[in-house]
């Protein structure tokens, strides 16, 4: 590692030799299936999980977490296939999947940056009251029907390329606009790298952290439409463990608590490999088990990689 | 004793947290239940929540383990879950019982080793491990089945002169866990490095020539073994390897520390605290099943009493 | 040096340690007999508490080499120097604060039953009679998060001692005592030299040294000056071989006009048992507090900013009263009104290490703007700070953590003049800097007051108050105690001034 071209090579956040990796796999044992329109399925799959990594990485960025996007999105998931509100239009659930993420969201960024809870306890707790709620209010049984129009919204195409994974670049590039143009962006990269100095040097500290996780709360609400969009039928499970996905594809893109040299490109390439280790897995047949394995693996890879190069930094 | 005892209700006189609050209110619970229900005080049903409270209890104990160092440990119910599909395994209880133990010091020697060489994040180092684990048990027993050895379910069901067995289990554990955590180098070492890092001094116990990271993969390995001992407890109940019955045991278990008063920055905490903490969520869970609340709003309720309490503990650093 | 001396107990030779790019030790050599207590000197950051924590253990030095009894010692970790007989008072408090005296006085040495569990009782007997050694009266169950700040001090010290070490150091032991507490700890130094250990101590107080100590090596900049016997130097002797240099060259000139009051405090209490006092900066004025370390310069500095809460007193900037600010947004409500605080620790609370000089140099400025604003680059800024402060850097995009001390500090400092505060409050404007950009640092608070600014500074070096300030004002116990023009202040009639409040107070 002390080869200045090693060090900038070990510096290109795992995602990428992961994506590379998985591609060539793909590659040489079933070239067929690397064609755009296989591909853009697959892709599309996972849009709900790269919108929620883009504010995973939000709030990992300041050294904080949230685990309660699966929650949130189950809830919205709820409300919209229970027809608890029979006569509500698009416009309007969008606006409550809105108010939903970004009341989660305050009241983690509230109970984070004010009261100085662990991140981890509170959003997993907020994630266990939410899945609790909408178990107790569907009493363990799947809501209902989605709606056709959400249905037709998700499965829109130009030529190859689906609607929602347009959807998920442009949502990147706004994330990727915010945090390399902006004074937030400025904000958040000072609070990662350390709270204390940056509150020295005049930037609000607390609101930076709060703001972090309703913006995230946001993303979720984003994430839980295009979920809602992408299955037919209702579930009481749909999206439990994409935060933890999340936290895996985040890290793997390169960003890790407070740290972030992988952008926000990174964890997008994150996401895209974990699109192409389930084209791998089903091709190669691995099951459930087996893909759990892979997960748990692959986080801990990651974690791994940027552990050393902390300690070492 | 009355300054003991005071001390359970202020923060800064112990190092033992606030367990005067747990003791309220398990003395409260039990007090309205009696009163308020006529099931409640019946032998059937103490003897139910007994041997309902003893996993959460011994899991709980385990954890306190790793709270104290600064840590968590998310794998726990992985480990319970796993350690049942292991003891469903065809083979005799000799050999079965062992190995349940020696996979779960394993696991918790990786995941110590992971935290303190590789310098990963207690969280995603555990719940990487929970993620790994979750795959090999269901690799094992893909849906719950088989049989546990006999010599288990004997020791879990049942009673010795009208004491319930399961009692036996708890007392045993919280003794173990006594020795070690009040009588022991090791204990002492853990509370100490626990309050340096609380007080950010992280390198503050390694001046004092402790072990620092041997310790801290100690107290993983410790809280995987008393994992796979709530394991073994619960698949002698269920008479079954289930894949799934450790599900979100870890978050009761650090639920139940932390009503017990132990604060998850580390160095503060008591293990009556945590039993305490184990019997309320035990009563809570037992008197809603007695007024026949949802069991789904049951797991609200107990993510809302986690936030609450955990809400109330300040503690200096900001984030994870 | 040379004649039939008694033979080394340990012998460290040629020492050299560098943090990144700052040489803080440079071939040191120290010698300790048996029997004797030897003083260790030199101004802050001569390199005394580096080479201390190397003989401890803490850390490991790049050359050199250490012997005990002639064999050489390896000692990678604290451990390894605890076991070799060498037991350390640190000058930060490193005792735990959630155990009790007794637990924190075996800590890491603990007393064994048979069955291997711990001697509680045996250790709390043994903690009591150490503790009665230095005529404490506390009880050994007590947690150490209950003592104040004195009974730590001297809770650590009965732990050093209690090592039953060959080679016991202790550094700065006397910082948080009063006079009759000292003379209890010279009672004990003076059985431990009978008894035929060796001990290094470090102080500043010279009278301290003189009457405790039978040896003395004085460090400067990180390099050996020499080592005397106590008998055979005086205190002016020793003074002038730790400072050694022409202090004159190193301060620009005082500048003679003072302008309007700037910052106003009247009535001020820092806490409630201290008693109030007024004191004014003025325009164009550098004004330094001074006094022994930890004495509320601090607290008194915070203040300003809302990181600490005074008992009471009244805030005046430019002539308009204010409150003082509050914790949570103390920091920023000063900064706009153009007040810039400059924190004593550059690594932990001054600049994002690992992000990169420009980042640092301009996060001030985009602080003053809405989150949601487009961040200009602020190139013209950070080339203008760049080039007034002399940074010495490969480009604006490197990481500030591989500058130079006294580069990490201008770009600190450079942050609140892009800002272009009015009143600058600044907590040990040269630590850890070597003389050259220090030098450059006063110039340039000198350039910042002509303009019109006005400074407050904190320093442990008294010298550097002396030099660069216009006034100073002696605190201690809380309080101004007296108020004093630099240039007729040195440092014994600084040390005096604060001493006679002392025996005033008490």
């Amino acid at each position: 590692m002390t080869h200045p071209i090693l060090r900038r090579l070990a510096a290109v956040p795992p995602a990428y030799w992961v994506f590379a990796l998985l591609l060539l796999t793909l590659w040489i044992a079933r070239p067929n299936m690397l064609n755009p329109n296989v591909l853009g399925i697959f892709v599309r799959q996972v849009v709900p999980l790269g919108i929620l990594v883009l504010g995973q990485l939000l709030v990992m960025r300041v050294r904080s977490i949230d685990l309660s996007g699966g929650g949130v999105i189950l809830l919205i998931n709820y409300i919209i296939t229970s027809r608890t509100f029979p006569e509500a239009s698009g416009l309007t659930f969008i606006a409550m999947a809105l108010a939903i993420g970004g009341t989660v969201g305050l009241l983690n960024g509230y109970m984070i940056a004010k009261r100085r809870v662990s991140a981890v306890i509170v959003t997993l707790a907020v994630s266990i009251i939410l899945v609790g709620l909408v178990q107790f209010l569907s009493s363990g049984k799947p809501p209902g029907d989605v709606p056709k129009y959400m249905n037709e919204i998700f499965d829109i195409k130009y030529g190859p390329l689906p609607l929602p994974v347009l959807f998920w670049l442009g949502c990147t590039g706004l994330v990727w606009l915010v945090m390399q143009h902006s004074v937030y962006g400025r904000y958040v990269e000072a609070v990662g790298e350390s709270a204390e100095a940056a509150s020295f040097s005049g930037v609000p500290v607390e609101r930076t952290v709060v703001m972090a996780h309703v913006l995230a709360g946001l993303i979720a609400a984003v994430a839980a439409l295009v979920q809602t969009g992408s299955i037919a039928v209702g579930s009481v499970r749909v999206g439990l463990d994409l935060p933890i996905l999340a936290v895996a594809a985040t890290i793997l893109g390169g960003v890790v608590f407070g740290r972030g040299e992988g952008g926000v490109w990174g964890p997008f390439f994150g996401v895209l490999s974990f699109a192409l280790l389930f084209v791998v897995m089903t091709v190669f047949g691995i099951d459930e088990a087996g893909k759990l394995i892979a997960q748990g693996l692959i986080i801990l890879m990651a974690a791994i990689l940027y552990g050393a190069r902390a300690k070492r930094g | 004793m009355i300054q003991w005892f005071k001390s359970g209700f202020s923060a800064r006189r112990s190092r033992q947290g606030l367990w005067g609050v747990p003791l309220v209110i398990a003395v409260a619970l039990v007090v309205i239940l009696s009163l308020g229900t006529d099931q409640f005080a019946t032998r059937e049903n103490l003897f139910n929540l007994i041997a309902q409270a003893m996993p959460l209890l011994i899991a709980a104990v385990g954890q306190l383990f790793v709270i104290l160092v600064g840590g968590l440990d998310l794998s726990v119910g992985s480990v319970i879950s796993f350690s049942t599909a292991i003891l469903s395994l065809d083979g005799p209880a000799i050999v079965l019982i062992p190995v349940v133990f020696l996979l779960a010091a394993l696991v918790g020697l990786i995941n110590g080793l992971v935290i303190t060489r590789l310098n990963v994040h207690p969280i995603i180092a555990t719940l990487a491990m929970q993620y790994v684990l979750l795959g090999i048990t269901r690799i094992l027993r893909p849906v719950s089945g088989g049989t546990v050895p006999d010599v288990v379910i004997a020791a879990v069901q049942g009673s010795v002169l009208g004491v319930p067995l399961p009692l036996f289990w708890g007392l045993i554990a919280v003794g173990l866990a006594a020795k070690i955590l009040y009588g022991s180098r090791f204990g002492l070492h853990l509370f100490g490095i626990g309050g340096g890092i609380a007080a950010g001094m992280e390198d503050a116990a390694s001046t004092y020539g402790i072990r620092v990271s041997r310790n801290i993969v100690l107290a993983y390995v410790a809280c995987a073994l008393f994992a796979a001992l709530a394991g073994v407890f619960l698949a002698g109940r269920i008479v079954s390897g289930d894949p799934n019955v450790g599900l979100l045991f870890e978050l009761d278990a650090i639920t139940a520390a932390a009503i017990g008063g132990t604060q998850l920055s580390g160095g503060v905490g008591s293990l009556h605290g945590t039993v305490l903490g184990a019997i309320v969520l035990a009563l809570l869970a037992n008197g809603m099943n007695l007024a026949n609340v949802s069991p789904f709003i049951q797991t609200a309720i107990k993510g809302g009493l986690l936030l609450a309490i955990v809400g109330l503990q300040s503690r200096k650093k900001m984030g994870l | 040096m040379s004649d039939g001396e008694p033979a080394c107990l340990i012998e460290m030779q040629s020492i050299s340690k560098a943090f990144g790019p700052s040489r803080v030790l440079r071939d040191v050599s120290l010698r300790l007999r048996p029997g004797s207590v030897h003083a260790l000197m030199g101004e802050n950051g001569a390199g005394k508490s580096t080479l201390m924590k190397i003989l401890a253990g803490v850390h490991r030095c790049d050359e050199g080499r250490i012997l005990k009894n002639g064999k050489p010692l390896h000692l990678p970790s604290p451990r390894e120097a605890l076991a070799a007989g060498i037991s350390t008072v640190f000058q930060e408090l490193s005792l735990l604060p959630n155990l009790t005296i007794a637990e924190n006085m075996f800590l890491g040495r603990e007393l064994l039953m048979r069955g291997g569990s711990l001697d509680r009782k045996r250790m709390r007997a043994e903690t009591a009679a150490a503790l009665a050694e230095l005529d404490l009266k506390l009880d050994p169950d007590q947690l150490v998060s209950t003592l104040s700040i004195a009974e730590r001090q001297f809770v650590e010290i009965a732990h050093g001692i209690k090592a039953d070490a060959s080679v016991l150091i202790l550094d700065e032991p006397t910082a948080a005592l009063n006079a009759a507490d000292v003379e209890v700890l010279n009672r004990s130094i003076r059985r431990l030299r009978a008894e035929g250990r060796a001990i290094v101590y470090i102080s500043h107080r010279m009278d301290e040294i003189f009457s405790i100590c039978d040896e003395v090596t004085v460090l400067k900049d990180g390099q050996f000056v020499g080592t005397r016997a106590i008998a055979d130097v005086t205190p002016d002797g020793l003074i002038a071989m730790m400072v050694g240099r022409e202090l004159a060259d190193l301060f620009p000139a005082r500048s003679a006009n003072l302008g309007k009051p700037v910052l106003e405090l009247s009535g001020f209490r820092a806490t409630p048992k201290a008693s109030a006092f007024d004191l004014t900066l003025h325009q164009g004025e550098i004004l330094g507090l001074a006094g022994l370390e930890g004495q509320g310069q601090q607290r008194i500095m915070r203040a300003l900013i809302g990181r600490h809460a005074p008992a009471g007193g009244t805030l005046r900037l430019h002539g308009q009263a204010l409150k003082f600010p509050s914790a949570a947004g103390g920091i920023r409500a000063m900064a706009r009104r153009g007040l810039g605080f400059v924190p004593e620790d550059r690594k932990e609370e001054g600049l994002m290490l690992g992000l990169s000089v420009a980042a640092n140099l301009v996060i001030g400025l985009h602080a003053e703007k809405p989150a949601f604003a487009p961040a200009r680059s602020l190139k013209g800024v950070v080339q203008r700070m760049t080039d007034a402060l002399r940074i010495k850097t490969a480009s604006s995009a490197t990481p500030v953590a591989s500058l130079s001390g006294g580069s990490q500090q201008k770009v600190l400092l450079g942050r609140y003049l892009a800002r272009e505060v009015k009143v600058l409050v600044i907590e040990e404007p040269t630590r850890g800097v070597d003389i050259g950009a220090k030098s450059e640092i006063y110039t340039l608070l000198r350039d910042f007051a002509q303009a019109g600014g006005a400074v407050l500074i904190t320093s442990r070096e008294t010298v550097e108050l002396i030099g660069l300030c216009d006034r100073l004002a002696v605190v201690h116990g809380d309080t101004v105690v007296v108020e004093l023009p630099a240039a007729e202040a040195t440092e014994h009639s600084i040390l005096a001034a604060a001493l006679t409040a002392e025996g005033v107070a008490a």
